[in-house]
């Protein structure tokens, strides 16, 4: 499945699965998900919480917890198989020429080292700083990241900063090493709209600044609207749709995207009285259905979705675009 | 809109799980903890129907058959008075048992009450009773254990032997009551102050949760909260500290019984069998080491059962 | 308009006031007094849905808390019914405690994890004896179908249920006291998009049905817009703004309503790409040192001198739209 323009892919998953033991025996978490980046870009991955859109990163990383392993699939990333390197190889990927920003910023700082001492352990390890260069260098990003007073800020602990700081924070951390790819999971969900927006901006500006990849990991399709090139929508662990940013919003092709879609109420139009919403509850992982993992809550699902499963597939004809659904061909029609 | 929603729902109906199944399930993973368990069930049993399993009783002497190594007959031996060892280390469990479970019954009980009321309604009440709870874990526990036996034994004593001069019931005969009342009396007051703390912390932490105060908003009164929220919620923790409550009693029991101020001989306890095995373990080592394995055993058995249970009743704590 | 002023109103709330006094320091030495709510007045009226914006820690949830009387308040009155709960003790709240329920925002913890859902439900049924024994078992039954849920739920336990699920059962079990008024504190944050939506719908359903009074607090703008009737913005322990739905988003007045309604990203990529924001600067002050004068002033755009030493007065520009800022123009009709 080559990208038609042969842009450099810079990250290639494929059919990566991933599973954890339960009681009830092994249960699939990522079931076969496939997504690029390429050099430059900007992806967005939206999905419900509990799809698998953190697991996914996270086993990039070799970062999987406890009793979760990834059992089939590769990760290529600069022409080397990360799901195949070793630790060390991956200690060294890591927070160097892959950076990462985690969902939760108020656990991930270490509360009891100075926030300084965290921007420059990665230049430290990574780029063979002396102390003195690691610090001012972190100064640089504190400030780049649009934090006040940045050099001063570096003898702080985390909890004398607030949320949108130490949010930032994690970022500055993640760019230390000028990574040619940055993970964002849910960077700014605990966050404020005026923060949120804030930090948008600061990752805008810095792409255009040091031309990096990005993969932003989120379920709110109306924050990475405009940020991102690409978004890959997942469900129930697999890829729904993956599709430009503007072909996305506009046709929509899976039945659970245009459900999402219309189950955002918009600032612009008044309120309707009701809100169009999707009914159900997305499946847990081990009790998904044999069949389109969407059936049970799909409006329009018919007998054969429940039997087989529907390749992701580009719609159209195109292969920008593309789908997994049985009905896609329809629904296509019916919009056009 | 509803039955829309809840097509999924209505195909798979999943079987009802609760708290305690799934502690229970992951108890069940933990080799140690159910090896623990196993252990623990079967000095229950011993301690239970000891009587009927005993070979000898415990106090027969055999002055033939004195200091013999374990034989077919005697498969721990026989101590210096011919008794046999297996028996009266099958009553030593029945002893710890009993003194473990009492001395905890109490000191929990204690621990709760106190610790309950401190937590739920602060202030002063708080401030004093965590006062008189460090002051306690303050002193000594030996030292206290020796004072109160000294002090009072005696006049105990004078009062049992009064009661049965006038009424002439053996029961006031019986010195192993002033050894339980007393002694283990004096141990559940010295132990329960951990107990106290642990179940202020947790009514503290539990009365500030979402729940209780979403309890609260439905306009429900401070008894029905306390008893039907709190307390439920507050327990989970106190079963693993009560576990390896009777393990350390058991320990205590002994060191008691092994310095002479508890259970007394000839009553079998396995303190005091490791003290008279002590004396002489140069000759005859199964002396000391009967009892002593049954103490280790007991006691890492019980250390490991709370530990499986700390892991087992709290979901978060997997890594 | 007009109509406004004829009904009489819910709840008054005139000058309430929430301090929390708190430790800080590694030993406690340092005390410190958390200006969680400062001196807001504002009329609930019956059957609309007033909903609370803003930031994290400006005091939205202290302001339902305190409404409800589970934070007793520092000052203030909150009249219902011609009664000022405030003086009241808590075994005089009772009755109106169950008349003023509320609904959290984290449905994993509000719900006792050693109750059964029927259980839950059926607690504030017994306890304020809504119903005889007998039926209450079918009453049960009937709020749990109210919320869509099957009624062979009532013998699950919370974490049987997903989190849309369970904040079905936190309205059935607020719905069970009969209330008038419910305070919903952020009930559908945690809850995933296509779930929200759920939920939203379930709301106004109920609100129609039963006639019910909200006090909504939520950060989410665009949810805010669709189900309320009139709009409140809170910043750092006070009401910049208070207006009718369309008028607080047609014609906001106070300059963080603006900075709040320019944030909010929309669900539409090329709008997004053209849009210019109005970012803030600088960080929300402490609420144990609230800056003086307007406390909006470290970050507004338009502060001028007056703004840092005087605080603005809470005016009503035009009728029912009350702002407090000294820029900000009457009337605008
Ligand atoms: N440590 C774990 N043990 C068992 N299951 C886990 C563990 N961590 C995650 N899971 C399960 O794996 C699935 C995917 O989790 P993941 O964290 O990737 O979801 P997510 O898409 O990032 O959700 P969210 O939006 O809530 O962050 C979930 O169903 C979750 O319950
Ligand atoms: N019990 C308490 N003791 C001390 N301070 C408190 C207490 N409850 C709230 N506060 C403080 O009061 C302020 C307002 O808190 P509140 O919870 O009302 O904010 P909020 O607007 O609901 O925020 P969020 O959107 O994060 O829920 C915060 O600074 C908070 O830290
Ligand atoms: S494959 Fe069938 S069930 Fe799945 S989304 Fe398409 S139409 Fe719905
Ligand atoms: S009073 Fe001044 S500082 Fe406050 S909002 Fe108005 S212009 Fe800004
Ligand atoms: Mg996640
Ligand atoms: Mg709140």
């Amino acid at each position: 499945m080559a990208r038609k323009n042969g842009q450099e892919l810079l990250l290639d998953v494929r059919d990566l699965a991933i599973e954890v033991v339960t009681r009830n025996g092994p249960a699939r978490i990522v079931d076969g998900i496939s997504l690029t980046v390429e050099k430059g870009e900007t992806l967005g991955v939206v999905g419900e919480s509990g799809c698998g859109k953190s697991l996914t990163m996270l086993s990039l990383l070799g970062l999987l917890p406890n009793k979760i392993s990834v059992i089939g699939g590769s990760a290529t990333f600069k022409g080397r198989d990360l799901l195949a390197m070793s630790h060390k190889e991956l200690r060294k990927v890591r927070g160097g020429e892959i950076g990462f920003v985690f969902q939760d910023p108020m656990t991930s700082l270490n509360p009891v080292v100075r926030i300084g001492q965290q921007v420059m352990e990665p230049l430290l390890y990574h780029r063979n700083m002396g102390r003195a260069e690691a610090r001012k260098r972190a100064g640089e990003l504190l400030k780049l990241v649009g934090i006040p007073g940045a050099e001063e800020r570096l003898d702080n602990y985390p909890h004398e900063l607030s949320g949108g700081m130490r949010q930032r924070v994690m970022i500055a951390i993640g760019l230390a090493c000028d990574p040619a790819l940055l993970i964002a999971d849910e960077p700014t969900t605990a966050l404020d709209v005026t923060i949120q927006a804030q930090i948008v901006d600061i990752v805008k500006e810095l792409r255009a600044k040091l031309g990096m990849s990005i993969v932003w990991i989120t379920h709110d399709l109306a924050l990475i609207a405009g940020l991102v090139d690409r978004v890959v929508v997942l469900y129930a662990g697999s890829v729904v749709e993956d599709a430009p940013v503007d072909e996305l919003y506009e046709n929509p092709a899976h039945p659970y995207t245009r459900g999402l879609l219309a189950s955002i109420p918009r600032l612009k139009d008044e309120g309707a009285e009701k809100l169009s919403s999707i009914g159900g509850t997305p499946p847990e992982p081990g009790r998904r259905p044999a069949g389109c993992p969407f059936a049970p809550r799909c409006p329009i699902a018919r007998a054969e979705c429940e039997r087989a499963v529907p390749a992701l597939e580009p719609v159209k004809g195109e292969g920008a675009h593309r789908v997994a659904c049985f009905a896609a061909g329809e629904i296509a029609e019916a919009v056009a | 809109m509803s039955d829309m929603a809840l097509k999924q729902e209505d195909v798979r109906e999943e079987p009802p799980a609760n708290l305690w199944r799934d502690a229970w399930y992951r108890l069940k993973q933990n080799r140690m903890a159910l090896t623990s368990l196993v252990i623990i069930l079967a000095l229950a049993f011993i301690a239970v129907f000891g009587p009927w399993l005993t070979p000898y009783d415990f106090l027969s002497q055999d002055l033939i058959a004195r200091n013999q190594p374990p034989a077919w007959a005697h498969p721990f031996g026989t101590d210096e008075l011919g008794r046999d060892v297996l028996s009266r280390v099958i009553y030593g469990t029945r002893t710890a048992f009993i003194v473990a479970i009492s001395v905890t019954a109490v000191a929990t009980l204690i621990g709760i009450v106190l610790g309950a009321f401190a937590g739920y309604f602060g202030g002063l009440l708080d401030r004093f009773v965590m006062w008189f709870t460090d002051m306690t874990m303050s002193v000594p526990q030996l030292l206290l254990v020796v004072v109160i036996n000294a002090s009072l034994k005696p006049p105990l004593a004078r009062w049992m032997e009064a009661q049965y001069l006038e009424t002439l019931n053996p029961i006031y005969r019986n010195s192993i009551i002033i050894d339980f009342v007393l002694v283990f009396g004096s141990m559940a007051l010295i132990t329960w102050p951990p107990y106290a703390r642990l179940v202020r912390a947790q009514v503290l932490s539990v009365r500030n949760r979402p729940y209780v105060t979403a309890a609260r908003a439905l306009g429900l009164s401070t008894p029905v909260i306390i008893a039907r929220y709190i307390v439920p919620n507050a327990l989970g923790p106190l079963i693993v500290a009560v576990s390896a409550g009777l393990g350390t009693a058991m320990v205590l029991e002994s060191a008691f019984s092994f310095l002479g101020i508890g259970v007394n001989p000839p009553m079998p306890s396995w303190g005091n069998m490791i003290a008279d095995g002590l004396r002489v373990w140069r000759n005859y080592p199964h002396l000391l080491l009967a009892p002593a394995m049954m103490l280790a055993v007991a006691t890492v058995a019980f250390s490991f059962l709370g530990d499986g249970l700390n892991d087992a009743l709290n979901p978060r704590g997997q890594k | 308009m007009n109509a406004m002023t004829k009904t009489e109103p819910l709840l008054q709330i005139e000058g309430l006031t929430k301090h929390f006094h708190v430790r800080l320091g590694a030993f406690g030495e340092r005390e410190a007094v958390v200006h969680a709510l400062d001196d807001i007045s504002f009329d609930i009226m019956p059957g609309e849905t007033l909903s609370v914006v803003g930031e994290s820690g400006c005091g939205k949830s202290t302001a339902g808390f305190t409404i409800l009387q589970l934070h007793r308040p520092t000052a203030g009155r909150i009249r219902y019914q011609g009664r000022d709960l405030a003086g009241l003790d808590e075994k005089a709240l009772r009755p109106y405690r169950r008349e003023l329920q509320i609904i959290f925002q984290d449905p994993y913890s509000t719900l006792n994890p050693r109750m059964t859902i029927g259980e839950a439900i059926a607690e504030p049924i017994l306890f304020h004896k809504l119903a005889p024994k007998g039926e209450v078992k079918s009453r049960v039954e009937r709020l749990l179908a109210d919320v869509g849920l099957p009624a062979r739920f009532a013998m699950r336990y919370p974490h049987e249920l997903s989190g849309g699920q369970r904040q079905r059962v936190a309205i059935a079990r607020a719905l069970a006291c009969e209330p008038k008024f419910i305070v919903c504190d952020e009930a559908i944050s945690a809850l995933d998009v296509s779930i929200q939506a759920q939920i939203i719908n379930l709301l106004l359903e109920l609100q129609r049905k039963y006639g019910l009074t909200y006090l909504f607090i939520a950060h989410d703008l665009a949810v805010v817009r669709h189900i309320s009737t009139r709009v409140a913005v809170m910043y750092l322990g006070r009401v910049a703004e208070l207006a009718p739905r369309a008028r607080l988003f047609g014609n906001p007045l106070h300059p963080y309503t603006k900075a709040l309604l320019s944030a909010v990203p929309e669900a539409d990529p090329a709008y997004e790409r053209k849009r210019q924001r109005q970012i803030l600067q600088g960080d929300v002050p402490s609420p144990m040192a609230p800056p003086a004068g307007c406390r909006f002033h470290t970050r507004c755009p338009l502060a001028i001198e007056r703004c840092r030493v005087e605080a603005p007065v809470w005016r009503e520009t035009s009728p029912g739209h009350h702002v407090a800022c000294h820029l900000a123009e009457g009337g605008g009709e």
